[in-house]
């Protein structure tokens, strides 16, 4: 696998991976007993929570893919890409989860697209 | 592996604790946003430098040995282990800046990490940053700076 596809990777995986943590985090609240505040019953109760295992699944794929992309890259090359993770979950959050992202996110989300299409040809 | 993600979902973990744990060593000291937010920076971005030494070293022992190393080799390398370690370091802090101050305010600070990287990355490893590449990483700063105006969509403490 070319390295620069895993670094591209990585990123795309930890931004599916924070709508995973999401998701996981939501439904936990939601089932979430009131008044159970030990610490020990809020770790079970999120560990049971299928999504958060997928967001630890995805968050370790990512990591590896990291590791093995950036041995052959420049650190200044992949750093500025990790900056398309907020794209990424600004879009995946309006789809999945249909939060409203208003206009100036959208124009944010645009600008840092060009920023990161330009590092992507350097 | 991207750090600082989604606002709600940063602000929302330091919520599952309870508020009596709050005379910890943590909260003592990480007290006030600017101090949690520095050592979020500093620990963020030197944790990058310190994975990317770490691989470096990886490279330059395979050309020398002509032989690639395990991949157990090469997770046991310190700098590798300890740049996980403090960028995880770094991950709390950040965790706990945001807990303490609006994510608008922090988003468009934090983007500097991606300056210092690129700079450290030219001065310590000697990497050429293109007039291309430089112009993407101010374009991602600015475009950080907008992402935060008027944002309705973060967590507002």
């Amino acid at each position: 696998m070319n390295p620069k596809l895993m670094i591209w990777s990585s990123v795309a995986l930890s931004a599916v991976a924070q709508i995973f943590l999401k998701h996981g985090l939501t439904k936990f609240q939601a089932r979430r007993r009131s008044g159970s505040s030990n610490l020990v019953a809020i770790a079970s109760g999120i560990l049971r929570q299928g999504f958060i295992w997928m967001w630890g699944m995805c968050f370790v794929a990512a990591l590896a893919l990291w590791l093995v992309g950036l041995r052959k890259l420049d650190l200044s090359y992949a750093y500025p890409l990790v900056s398309l993770g907020y794209v990424l979950v600004s879009v995946l959050s309006a789809v999945f989860f249909h939060e409203r992202v208003d206009r100036h996110r959208w124009i944010a989300v645009a600008v840092i697209s060009l920023g990161v299409g330009l590092i992507a040809g350097s | 592996m991207a750090t600082n993600l989604e606002p709600k979902l940063i602000g929302a973990v330091p919520q599952l604790s309870s508020p009596d744990c709050d005379t910890g060593l943590y909260y003592r000291l990480l007290g006030s946003w600017w101090i949690a937010f520095l050592a979020s920076a500093l620990f963020v971005v030197s944790g990058h430098l310190l994975l990317k030494a770490g691989l470096n070293n990886i490279a330059a022992a395979t050309l020398a040995t002509g032989q690639s190393s395990s991949t157990l080799a090469g997770i046991l390398q310190p700098q590798l282990l300890g740049g996980l370690l403090i960028y995880s370091l770094g991950t709390v802090c950040w965790m706990r800046a945001v807990s303490l101050k609006e994510i608008s305010f922090l988003y468009p600070l934090s983007s500097m990490n991606y300056v210092l990287v690129a700079a450290a990355s030219a001065v310590l490893f000697h990497e050429v940053i293109s007039a291309r590449r430089a112009a993407g990483i101010v374009i991602i700063v600015v475009g950080m700076a907008l992402m935060n105006r008027q944002s309705s969509g973060g967590s507002s403490r």
